[in-house]
Parts: C-alpha cells; sequence; structure tokens
C-alpha cells in the first residue's frame, strides 16, 4: 500500500490523541450496557418492573400465606364452616332454608359468602370466600403462580420455537421461507382466542396422548402448549423479516467467506443481531400469554377446576357478582396490574434497547 | 325429561291428592270432564303477552324433549287426553281429563285395550278438521322422526317393525281408528299402569296427517288447541295467537285463554330474562332468577314474584358396573359425605334437601325415615376404608356452563378427596352431557344428574332410571347402570298393573317400598327437589298464575 506520510486516522487514534491532551481514556460501551444505563433513567419503567417483581414474589410465598396466615388450603371446600369474626360466629356461606306452608315454599334465601375480613377473621378468609367456602386470599396467589407459570413458561417456549422458524425462514429463504411463511399465515389467520379455545377445549375432555407424550386433561400443559402454538406468528413474522434484511449484510458474506456453517450464521451472527427483538417480544408476549390463559380458563378451556387460576376466579365469581363481588374482582385487579406492569416495562426495555425500534404485539 | 341447560327449570310441582287414573281406569265409559277444572281466576282478554323465555330445542311436538316448549305447548298442542289446567297447589294437577276425546276412554281386557271417541267439530289452526286416522298419523310420524318419545309406545302392539327401524314406520297395527265412527283404539301387549299419562304428553298431541314427516319449526306444525305458534325463531322469538277455528269452551278442561297474542322473547341469560320484566319491557319472566339476585329481587318486587317446588330430583350417579362404585359401601360413603344443605346453598336456597329418589309431591313418597345418610364425613372415610378402594382413582362429571352444576361436581369432588379417594373433575358442556355420560364407552363413573316428570308416576322415575332391563349402550338414561334384578322385576309388576290398580293403596306402597329398596342399595345420592320462580311484571295479576303440572300456564295470565 502507498502511503501519504500522514498517520491513517481511526477511532482508536482519536481515542489516543484525546487522552494525550489530558482527557479521559474514551472506552466502547456495548450496546447492552448503553441499554442498561437508558433503563436505569426510566424510572416508571422500573416502578411496574418493582410491581410485576413483588406480583411473582407473592404468588411464590403462596405455600407461606396458607401455613402462616390462612391455615385454609387452595381447594379446601368448607360450605358449612363458620369462622370467628370480631368474637362472632358467623357463617362463611350464608345458610338458607325453605319450609313449605300449604304448598308453597317459604324460602330463606342461602348461600351467599362473606365478604373480605381483612384480618377481623385471624387471618382467615383476609380476602373473603367464594361460593365453595374456599379462601379467596389463598386461590389468589395461588391461580397466581398458575397463570404465571402459564403465561412465562409459554412465552418462552413460543419464542423459541418463533427464533428458530424466524431464522430458518430468513437465512435458507426459498422453498423453507415458503412453507414456513404459510404456516405463520395459517396460524395467524384464526382469531388467538378462537383458535385457543378450540384446541384447549378439544385437549382438555381427553389430553394429549400421542407417542411419548402424554399429558393429562388437567395438566397445566395444556394450556401451555395451546398459548405457545396460537402466537407463534406474532413473534415468527416481524423476527423473519428483520432476519431477511440482514441475511444479505456484509458480515453473514464475510463469516460465509470464512467458511461458517449455517448453523454458525444463524445462531452466532444473525441471532444476536435480533436479539434485543426478541427480548423485547419476550416481555409483551408474556402479558399477552397471561391474558390468553385468562380468557381461555374463563371460557373453561384453560386451567381445570378446582384449579385456580386468575381466570377461573373470574369465571367462578361471575354469577355472584352482586353479592360477593370480590371472588372477582380481585383477580381482575391482579390480572390488570400484571399485564399493565409488564407492558410499561417491555416498552421501557424496547426504548432502551432500540429507541427506533417499533416493536409491537399486533393481533390479527 | 332433562331439564334446560343453563337455568335450573322444571316441569310442574305435583300434589299428592288422588288422581284421575282411578276415575279414568276400567270397564266403563271413563270421566268427561267438567268445567269445574279450568278453575282459573276470573281474568279478561287482553291484546299482548309479552314473555321473557329460556330457549329450548324444538317447537315441533314430535321432538321437543325440553320444558320450555312443554309448557307453551299446553295450550297449544292437545292429545286424547289432556293434564287439568289446575294449579297444582289448590287442586288436582294430575289429573287426566278429556282432550280431543269425548272421555278418558275405555278401558277394556284388563287394561290392555283402550278406546276414544273424538269430539265433532274440532278444526286444526290451519282449518283441517281433527280426524281419528290423525293420531295414528301422529305417532307413526313420531318414528318417522326419530322422536326422544318412541320409547313411551314400545308397549303398542305391532310396533316392533318400526322400532326396529323408525324411519321407515308405516304402519302400527295396534292403533286402529275409524275416521267416520272418530273412534281411535289403542291395543298393548301388556297392561299399562301410566298409560293414560304417556297419551297426554306432548308425543301425543295430535297433529294433521298432511304434517310434514320431518322437523317442522318455522311455523311449526298446525295446533287444534285453543292457541297455535305462528312464528318461532330459534334461540331467538316466537309468537303465539289464538286458534281462529277454536270455539269457545269446546273442550272444558282447556280454557279459552286471555291473551290474543304472545310474544316471546328468547335468551337463557337470567340477569337479562329477569331484567326484561322489572323494565317493564316483558310481563313475565320464564327463566330462575339468578341465583345472586334473589334476595334482591324478592325484596324489591315481593308482591310479583312466586316460589313453586317442582317433582324433580337432582342426584349423583354412581356407576354401579366399575370400581369403586360396585362396592355397596363405596356407594355408601358417598351417601354419607354429602352434606345435602350446602347443596341447596349453592342454589341460593332454591331447593329442599332430600334422601327419596322420588320427589314429596306423589302420593307414592314415602319419607325415609330415620334419614338414612344424615351427614357424616367420618363414617364416609370409615366406610371408603372398608371398601378397601381407598386411594383408587374416580373421574367426576359435571356440566361445565352452567354456574352452579358446576361448583356442585367441585363440591363432590372436594367430598370424595376427604373420604380417601384422589378426586378428578371432568365438565362436560351441558349440550353433550347427557349424550356423552349415557354412552358406555365413556365409562363414566360417578357424575351429577337430574330428572324432572314426563308424567307424574313413578314408573317414569323408576323404570326410566334405575331399571336394569332398561340399560343400553347409548342414550343410556340409567347412567349407573344400576341393575337389581329383584327390583327390576318388581318395577315391572308395578309398571304393567292395569290402570284401575295403579294409585290403589296397595300399589302407592309397593312403589314406596322401591324408592326405600333403592335407598338401601345406595343405588344413586338424591340430594334435593328443586324450586323455581315466577316473576311477573307490575302490570300483571299474578292472582291469575296457575302452576300446572306443566309450569306456568301463559293462557291464564291476566292484567291488573
Amino acid at each position: 500500500m502507498a502511503t501519504t506520510g500522514q498517520e491513517e486516522f481511526t477511532l482508536d487514534t482519536a481515542a489516543e490523541l484525546a487522552a494525550k491532551e489530558g482527557g479521559s481514556q474514551i472506552q466502547g460501551k456495548s450496546p447492552w450496557v448503553l441499554a442498561g444505563r437508558r433503563m436505569r433513567r426510566n424510572y416508571v419503567s422500573l416502578a411496574f418492573l418493582g410491581i410485576f417483581l413483588l406480583i411473582v414474589i407473592s404468588c411464590l410465598l403462596a405455600p407461606l400465606y396458607v401455613s402462616q396466615v390462612s391455615h385454609i388450603p387452595q381447594n379446601d371446600v368448607r360450605t358449612g364452616a363458620t369462622v370467628v369474626e370480631h368474637g362472632k360466629t358467623v357463617n362463611v356461606i350464608s345458610q338458607g332454608g325453605t319450609k313449605i306452608v300449604n304448598g308453597v315454599p317459604q324460602i330463606v334465601f342461602g348461600g351467599v359468602p362473606i365478604g373480605a375480613q381483612w384480618g377481623a377473621a385471624g387471618g382467615k378468609y383476609v380476602l373473603g370466600a367464594d361460593e365453595l367456602g374456599r379462601d379467596v386470599g389463598t386461590r389468589l396467589l395461588y391461580g397466581g403462580r398458575n397463570s404465571l407459570f402459564i403465561g412465562v413458561t409459554s412465552a418462552a417456549i413460543c419464542t423459541t420455537l418463533s427464533v428458530v422458524l424466524a431464522l430458518l425462514a430468513g437465512y435458507f429463504g426459498g422453498i423453507v421461507d415458503w412453507i414456513i411463511s404459510r404456516f405463520f399465515d395459517l396460524v395467524w389467520a384464526f382469531p388467538v382466542v378462537l383458535l385457543g379455545i378450540a384446541l384447549g377445549t378439544a385437549l382438555s375432555v381427553n389430553g394429549f396422548h400421542h407417542g411419548p407424550i402424554n399429558v393429562s386433561s388437567g395438566s397445566l400443559w395444556i394450556p401451555i402448549g395451546v398459548i405457545s402454538f396460537v402466537f407463534i406468528p406474532y413473534i415468527g413474522r416481524p423476527l423473519r423479516g428483520q432476519v431477511l434484511a440482514l441475511r444479505n449484510r456484509e458480515f453473514i458474506e464475510a463469516a460465509t467467506a470464512q467458511g461458517a456453517g449455517p448453523v454458525r450464521i444463524m445462531f452466532s451472527e444473525l441471532l444476536p443481531n435480533v436479539a434485543s427483538s426478541v427480548l423485547v417480544l419476550f416481555t409483551l408476549i408474556v402479558a399477552n400469554s397471561i391474558l390468553t390463559e385468562v380468557g381461555l380458563s374463563f371460557l373453561g378451556a384453560g386451567v381445570q377446576l378446582p384449579n385456580p387460576s386468575w381466570g377461573t376466579m373470574i369465571q367462578e365469581g361471575s354469577k355472584l357478582l352482586s353479592t360477593a363481588p370480590q371472588i372477582s374482582l380481585f383477580p381482575g385487579i391482579a390480572i390488570a396490574l400484571t399485564v399493565l406492569s409488564l407492558n410499561v416495562f417491555g416498552d421501557g426495555l424496547r426504548d432502551a434497547l432500540d429507541p427506533r425500534a417499533k416493536i409491537r404485539i399486533e393481533h390479527g | 325429561m332433562r331439564r334446560k341447560r343453563g337455568i335450573s327449570v322444571a316441569i310442574a310441582a305435583v300434589v299428592a291428592a288422588g288422581l284421575a287414573l282411578v276415575a279414568s281406569g276400567c270397564g266403563g265409559g271413563g270421566s268427561s270432564g267438567s268445567n269445574n277444572s279450568t278453575a282459573a281466576p276470573a281474568g279478561k282478554t287482553f291484546p299482548t303477552l309479552k314473555v321473557a323465555w329460556g330457549t329450548t330445542d324444538y317447537f315441533d311436538p314430535g321432538l321437543s324433549y325440553r320444558l320450555e316448549s312443554w309448557q307453551l305447548f299446553q295450550d297449544v298442542y292437545l292429545g286424547l287426553v289432556v293434564k287439568a289446567h289446575v294449579s297444582c297447589q289448590t287442586d288436582n294437577c294430575t289429573k287426566i281429563e278429556p282432550g280431543l276425546a269425548t272421555t278418558t276412554g275405555t278401558v277394556t281386557d284388563g287394561g290392555k285395550n283402550f278406546k276414544f271417541t273424538l269430539r265433532k267439530g274440532i278444526k286444526y289452526s290451519n282449518g283441517e278438521p281433527v280426524k281419528a286416522s290423525d293420531f295414528k298419523a301422529t305417532i307413526i310420524r313420531d318414528f318417522k322422526l326419530n322422536s326422544p318419545g318412541i320409547g313411551f309406545f314400545s308397549n303398542i302392539v305391532g310396533v316392533d317393525a318400526c322400532e326396529a327401524n323408525p324411519t321407515s314406520c308405516s304402519d302400527i297395527s295396534g292403533i286402529v281408528t275409524d275416521d267416520k265412527a272418530g273412534t281411535v283404539e289403542i291395543k298393548l301387549k301388556t297392561p299399562e299402569s301410566d298409560f293414560l299419562y304417556v297419551l297426554s304428553i306432548p308425543f301425543t298431541a295430535v297433529v294433521p296427517a298432511s304434517t310434514p314427516q320431518k322437523d317442522t319449526e318455522n311455523p311449526p306444525p298446525a295446533a287444534a288447541g285453543p292457541y297455535y305458534i305462528t312464528n318461532y325463531n330459534p334461540s331467538k322469538s316466537f309468537t303465539v295467537k289464538r286458534n281462529p277455528y277454536w270455539k269457545k269452551n269446546e273442550i272444558p278442561a282447556v280454557p279459552n285463554g286471555n291473551p290474543d297474542t304472545i310474544q316471546g322473547t328468547m335468551t337463557d341469560d337470567e340477569s337479562q330474562s329477569a331484567q326484561l320484566v322489572a323494565s317493564g319491557q316483558a310481563m313475565y319472566d320464564e327463566n330462575v332468577l339468578p341465583v345472586d339476585r334473589l334476595a334482591f329481587y324478592k325484596k324489591k318486587y315481593s308482591d310479583q314474584i312466586k316460589f313453586f317446588t317442582t317433582p324433580s330430583t337432582y342426584y349423583f350417579f354412581m356407576n354401579q358396573q366399575l370400581a369403586p362404585f360396585n362396592n355397596l359401601k363405596a356407594r355408601q360413603a358417598v351417601n354419607y359425605a354429602i352434606d345435602r344443605q350446602q347443596l341447596v346453598n349453592l342454589r341460593g336456597g332454591l331447593g329442599v334437601p332430600t334422601w327419596n329418589f322420588l320427589p314429596p309431591s306423589y302420593p307414592q313418597y314415602k319419607k325415609i325415615t330415620p334419614t338414612p345418610y344424615p351427614y357424616d364425613l367420618q363414617k364416609a372415610k370409615q366406610l371408603v376404608q372398608q371398601s378397601g378402594t381407598a386411594g383408587q382413582k374416580v373421574t367426576i362429571y359435571t356440566i361445565s356452563d352452567v354456574a352452579v352444576d358446576l361448583s356442585t361436581g367441585e363440591y363432590l369432588q372436594s367430598q370424595l378427596n376427604k373420604i380417601g379417594w384422589k378426586a378428578t373433575l371432568k365438565p362436560i358442556a351441558g349440550a353433550n352431557y347427557f349424550t356423552i355420560v349415557g354412552n358406555q364407552s365413556t365409562k363414566a363413573q360417578i357424575g351429577f344428574t337430574d330428572w324432572f316428570e314426563d308424567y307424574p308416576y313413578p314408573s317414569d322415575w323408576f323404570n326410566i332410571l334405575l331399571n336394569g332391563e332398561h340399560i343400553k349402550p347409548v342414550h343410556n338414561n340409567n347412567y349407573g347402570n344400576v341393575n337389581i334384578k329383584s327390583l327390576n322385576k318388581e318395577i315391572d309388576r308395578l309398571d304393567s298393573l292395569p290402570p284401575s290398580e295403579a294409585l290403589s293403596a296397595s300399589t302407592n306402597s309397593a312403589w314406596a317400598k322401591v324408592d326405600k329398596a333403592f335407598s338401601d342399595n345406595a343405588a344413586t345420592v338424591p340430594y334435593l327437589n328443586g324450586i323455581l320462580t315466577s316473576f311477573f311484571s307490575s302490570q300483571m295479576n299474578v292472582a291469575c298464575d296457575i302452576f300446572t303440572d306443566s309450569q306456568d300456564d301463559p293462557a291464564q295470565f291476566c292484567l291488573k
């Protein structure tokens, strides 16, 4: 190479010059560190992350709540039980009765569960009872464990599958891309809830028994599987687009020239470049998965009774809304807080990782 | 009859007074009915009755097996005989009265031959005259439709070919009609104590022979009663109008009716239904009031609501062909583990705890004393241990889309887990529930069910639900596969008594013993008899409400 007599000016030489002039050494920051910095300055996002973590920790401590506070297991039916409220014995479920007088029934209405005790009953029924005398507080926490477990696990499975499919479609193109894209289109064509109900109902009748996979009808893995499946195109399609755009970039050509195989290119070159999008989509899909689980459980196609989830609790309380609103109200609040916190945090994460990105979960 | 899914509604209450069968029974000419039976309070005709009504299966009398239709049919479709349109609380509503026939029939040949003569001059709503041959055509049409009611006709002579291949049914030799003389003669293979009741249900309500031999819904078949259904929009609405060919008081047992038109808005949403009446948009709510609003409505509209006990029993079946319920001690354990009052509470108080299978409104009912299975969880646990079935897996079937049925299933699951089994719940949508649990391949171990009478005689309970001879591979009503040979024999004996003996003291006592024997065998877990509500708008005169054997009679409603 011919020289010009002058030293070539690069970013490194710029950093050295700055150091010589008495400034501090300029250090390269990775995108993740920069994102962390931006995230730390987004107090609203962090506050909602705190709320989400608080909900998660509370739900994880459900067994402790039962053993130390309520002393009523999650599925324990206590229709005829009583509690001492401010020294007075009251029925957990109001007791009705019917007398037949001259052929006409004289009815004393019953069946109304007690409301929130807030501690007046020695830790029992803090948030009231449901129609079967079960402790709403206990079921709220255990229901949260189920809802969160399903939401997070299905989001993780869905994201993993979507990433693999998007990488395959984007990298190989051609017939592979066509097949995977049509699969995305096919699943996308069905409304999420409708497809979820159809699959959830079918699987919750007899479970899933094919080859070595045996899942019983009441298993949490059924709603997990259903939700994982229905959301695949919602992550897969935007990621495929990004991979397609990256596929023809120079660094991929360079990697190919160096003899890197498809697997290495996909997972070592392409994946790190879409990782920030994957992370943001994951947080947003968790919220959507929780909402879908709630919807499916409400409709009887998700978590199977008597196991609680926030959806089943709302469904069970819906017939007693006017007399025992606590059964539906508290899980409703929990769902709203969880989804709101995840969405606000997800938005903050997106802004931090790539302020120019416009990643959204769009329902078909 | 099954109640509708979605709302607990029953067929009517029954009083224990003596039944008309005795009068109509043997030998002589049968009763001719009287004007006294239409004991409706004085009401005036009015143009339109707007009602909120539950959805139903069909509005074709050959096909419908739901109370929502039968309640309306009582004023629309008439049989040779009819159930009295009188209050079950103040009168004998189980009485059978002459309908299209002049009397309740002449019974000869030891109860095997029934002969009726039609009234003259009666016309259907389409103007066709009612003919004797229409009765035979109606029964054949039922077979062609593969009606759920064809099982009621299996004792008629010459019906075998139709039973073997219902849709190809063309003749039944045991039904002989003469249009000229207006006579209908029905020959039975053996005497049948409840046959007159069978002739009063909608499956035997006479429709013109020209009625298409297929589901006929819009409009439904022409009717011979005081009203006919002019329009039916399934699950949405219906309209009922006066039969233009009905002559006033031409059938004494059937009221002429007060409203000129009945307009129905159909919904299974109990809250919506009640709100329609509360807001004055409807004048009568056929659905039951929502459980959580019972106290509110009762307080606010106390003068507009009535409660009625119903001839119904809610019970759990236990499959005696499958473990653990092939063991008597296991079945007894379930009976001890159920606190009946708590299951009544789940229905907001709309029920009366019971341990009998037969409802208390029957003259054959005898309360089993002392209470056979008082709530005793400890004893239930011991029995499970003694049965050697502790730790076994038990699957409980219940209805998923009726909240209270689902809660009932959850309650049962909790109790079975408490006494030592590993119980899981299998909720199934109401639309398919009875088909699934009634299919032997399902192998349903235990589950929720209920029964509302088709007609007020014990054979409608024991023969259909607990007679082992009627166990079928599919569409089985004996979900528990109860098959006790001695009781099968006794049910058959009582069922084949001539009508003259059907309601004798000794027969009633024998039925009560059958009830007790099933209880001793812990064949089922009966837990409550249902109560239902009637809610009227402020413009209606509630005193006119006649709760007949087919529930509130809309024809007799009147304004204030």
